[in-house]
């Protein structure tokens, strides 16, 4: 999710045409080798290694205090986790995890980023770094934090709910899912206004005098104007999102240490940790994983999708 | 009754070992490497136990022509084991590493530990062992660990409670749910004790004194009985104590345990020898001091308790000098100089004969009301025989927890273990295990 978002087209095009125009095709050559020979070795071999692990599987015979038979088992792997009810059902939870946390973080992004753009230019740093500060903890970290403050009997957030009359376990099994949500939003959604401000500043003043000599108010401005002007950031953000939600880990991980209510399953990449190094099954594992990555293609192809029909439109 | 039983736990056992060298699965009987008279080399060794570093330093400093590499690994709820494996499957794992016995079968199932026959001096080492604590660590006819702690279930009291509601020490655990509610009498915010959701070995230690066996073998397959008899009368026992809120449902170990116990709000701890530290270290900044207790774990009415806990030292699949991992395997678990090295890091209690006074001597007991080694002494005396820990705990161990997550929620205990005996045995179905219910 931490991804940069690049802003080196401008750049790359004008290499390219230096490349083009016949001198630089070595050096280019050169400069690429090193970043493919890494990404070929941390990304393509580990991504074949798993697409081939999936189509085994190690089966063991009698008490199984034996050598374990590797066998070909073509796609029986991939219907074994589809057919799991712990993986279905944590794409269920993932969803529900979605329809609370996009709407929360980006909805609360956009909001923050348009009063900054709108507030005056000395309190709009200090909000700025206010608002980015709790992405500078790391997820563990704020999960730890959260943790904390969820736990009833340590939590002064529970103690004063309770001294108030409002008993309210953060940690049980309903309210674990909003629970985890609230922990990324707080997260996350500092990191994704920053996007959008950067976003906004980049809007044309002069379309905002326009606007405004027309008669717009800074409400009328930022809905009409500002919003349709940076859809394409956030259809970024919306990428980013989804990719980063289906790889939610660390949070519910550290969770699970606070309270049961977060099973080994809860997520499917958690279904995968647990496939691969409590039931000691690498090849469900890998399928599974390829699986959720195989999703987060056909996602962020839907996302992309949308988001260049809404800006053309 | 209870011979009977010892006898039938016996005759099960050979008979497994019959068949499993009777089917010659046994990986390595053929290539048993023998035992080198004088080893010398480099070894590592991975423990997440506290004070191994003394140990393997006090080891080097005793000869000289085998050194140990201690390692720190995160215990095996932090991924300890997952560390272990992975690092024995790709290769490059320790000489010798610590597991505990819930989690022995499955390592020594994975092919990923050498069996310790022709590499240990047997008649001064596993013969000398009493009967409970071979079964954790023979399978089939060989050796895969020796043993270092076995740690007898202990239930921890804080004394001036139990005389504030008026009751004695509970003897039975009919007499426990009866102090529970004596206790709610006095004070109706306090818990007796707290059932921990995430400790599945506990649910194992208490059905495994009620007589349960959740893993045996009958002829070339596995006997799972998660729910079996006695596994249902525990957990409608305990779904008892939870409804009438004598014990309070939390994460051992959390910070929510450690609030309670400080504050009294819990006012004791179902554990074992060694949570003496933990409940030291939580409560004495309250002012607890002399008021906590060791007791033998109530029981059905006869005594009768369970290992809840301990480690075991192996020798991987991946060590190139095993013979030199023996050596040091020996001193680990056999020797009273490891134990002095080691110092005092909790109350340990011992499998190998002589090792529990060294220890007890380096632990410092006087937080504590009463002579907790001699509670320790008589629980070991009674550890009901037979039990056996099936190839694949982790399984079982994450479907309980899993289930126990709706405790709070309306979830039963019982549901849980019919739960986790489904998933157990559909589990190891899958890995190919030929499995009974």
């Amino acid at each position: 999710m931490a991804t940069q978002i690049p802003t080196t087209t401008g750049a790359a095009s004008t290499r390219k045409q230096r490349a083009m125009s016949g001198t630089g095709g070595r050096t280019a050559a050169l400069f690429l080798t090193p970043f493919f020979a890494v990404f070929a070795l941390a990304m393509v071999a580990p991504v074949i290694y798993s697409i081939v692990l999936s189509f085994f599987a190690q089966q063991k015979s009698g008490l199984g205090f034996g050598e374990a038979k590797t066998s070909f088992v073509g796609l029986e792997n991939y219907f074994q986790v589809l057919q799991s009810e712990s993986f279905v059902g944590g794409i269920g939870r993932l969803a529900m995890y979605c329809a609370l946390y996009i709407p929360c973080m980006v909805g609360g992004a956009l909001a923050f980023a348009l009063l900054l753009d709108a507030a005056v230019a000395r309190a709009r740093k200090l909000f700025q770094l206010l608002v980015f500060l709790p992405h500078a903890v790391p997820g563990v970290i704020a999960a730890l934090i959260w943790a904390y403050l969820y736990t009833p009997g340590v939590s002064p957030i529970v103690s004063v709910l309770e001294s108030g009359g409002i008993e309210l376990n953060f940690l049980d099994n309903q309210m674990i899912l909003p629970s985890i949500v609230n922990i990324a939003v707080w997260e996350w959604t500092g990191y994704n206004v920053i996007v959008l401000f950067t976003a906004l500043q980049a809007v044309p003043r002069e379309i905002l005098e326009a606007a405004r000599v027309d008669g717009a108010g800074e409400i009328r401005a930022a809905l009409s104007i500002k919003l349709p002007l940076i859809l394409p950031a956030l259809s970024v953000i919306m990428l980013f999102t989804v990719i980063g939600t289906l790889q939610l880990f660390t949070e519910p991980s550290i969770i699970s240490k606070a309270t049961a209510s977060v099973t080994s399953t809860w997520v499917p990449n958690m279904w995968a940790y647990d496939a691969a190094f409590n039931r000691h099954n690498l090849n469900q594992a890998a399928a599974a994983s390829i699986i959720i990555a195989l999703m987060a293609a056909v996602l962020s192809w839907a996302v992309t999708r949308f988001s260049s029909r809404m800006n053309k439109a | 009754m209870k011979r009977r039983q010892l006898l039938l736990g016996a005759v099960s056992l050979m008979a497994s070992a019959a068949l499993v060298t009777g089917c010659g699965s046994t990986p390595s009987a053929t290539s048993a490497p023998t035992a080198t008279e004088d080893p010398s080399g480099t070894i590592t060794f991975w423990s997440s136990m506290a004070g191994m570093d003394k140990v393997a330093a006090a080891f080097n400093a005793s000869q000289s022509k085998i050194k140990v590499n201690f390692e720190t690994i995160p215990n095996g709820g932090a991924g300890g084991y997952a560390k272990l494996s992975t690092a024995i499957t790709a290769g490059n794992g320790p000489d010798v590493a610590t597991i505990e016995y819930p989690q022995l079968p499955q390592f020594v199932s994975n092919g990923q530990l050498q069996p310790l026959d022709g590499l240990i001096n047997k008649a001064e080492t596993v013969d000398k062992l009493t009967d409970e604590t071979k079964a954790l660590v023979q399978f089939g006819d060989q050796t895969y660990a020796l043993p270092y702690d076995a740690a007898p279930m202990i239930m921890w009291y804080r004394k001036d409670m139990l005389d504030k509601a008026g009751v004695g020490t509970p003897k039975t655990w009919e007499d426990f749910e009866e102090a529970g509610k004596k206790l709610k009498a006095v004070a109706p915010e306090a818990y007796l004790a707290s059932f921990n959701p995430n400790e599945a070995a506990l649910t194992a230690a208490l059905s495994w004194q009620a007589g349960a066996k959740w893993f045996g073998t009958e002829g070339d397959s596995w006997k799972v009985g998660v729910n079996d008899a006695a596994t249902q009368k525990v957990a409608t026992y305990w779904q008892k104590l939870i409804d009438q809120k004598i014990v309070k449902v939390q994460q051992s170990f959390s910070d929510e345990w450690s609030a309670d116990l400080a504050s009294g709000a819990v006012v004791g701890v179902l554990g074992a020898n060694w949570s003496a530290t933990g409940i030291q270290k939580r409560t004495e900044a309250s002012g607890q001091k002399g008021q906590w207790i060791a007791a033998e774990a109530p029981n059905w009415g006869t005594p009768a308790d369970a290992f809840y806990g301990g480690s075991s030292f192996n020798i991987t699949k991946s060590s190139k000098n095993p013979a030199a991992a023996a050596k040091f395997v020996e001193y680990l678990a056999t020797s009273q100089d490891a134990i002095k090295a080691r110092g005092n890091t909790g109350s340990a209690f011992l499998a190998f004969p002589g090792l529990t006074p060294v220890a007890q001597q380096a632990f410092d007991a006087s937080y504590f009301g009463n002579d907790i080694y001699a509670v320790f002494d008589k629980a070991y005396s009674t550890i009901t025989p037979g039990w056996q820990w099936g190839p694949n705990w982790d399984i079982t161990n994450t479907a309980l927890k899993d289930a126990y997550g709706k405790l709070t929620t309306g979830g039963k205990v019982l549901e849980a273990v019919d739960t986790a005996q489904t998933a157990t045995v559909a589990g190891l179905k899958q890995s190919g295990l030929s499995v009974k219910e």
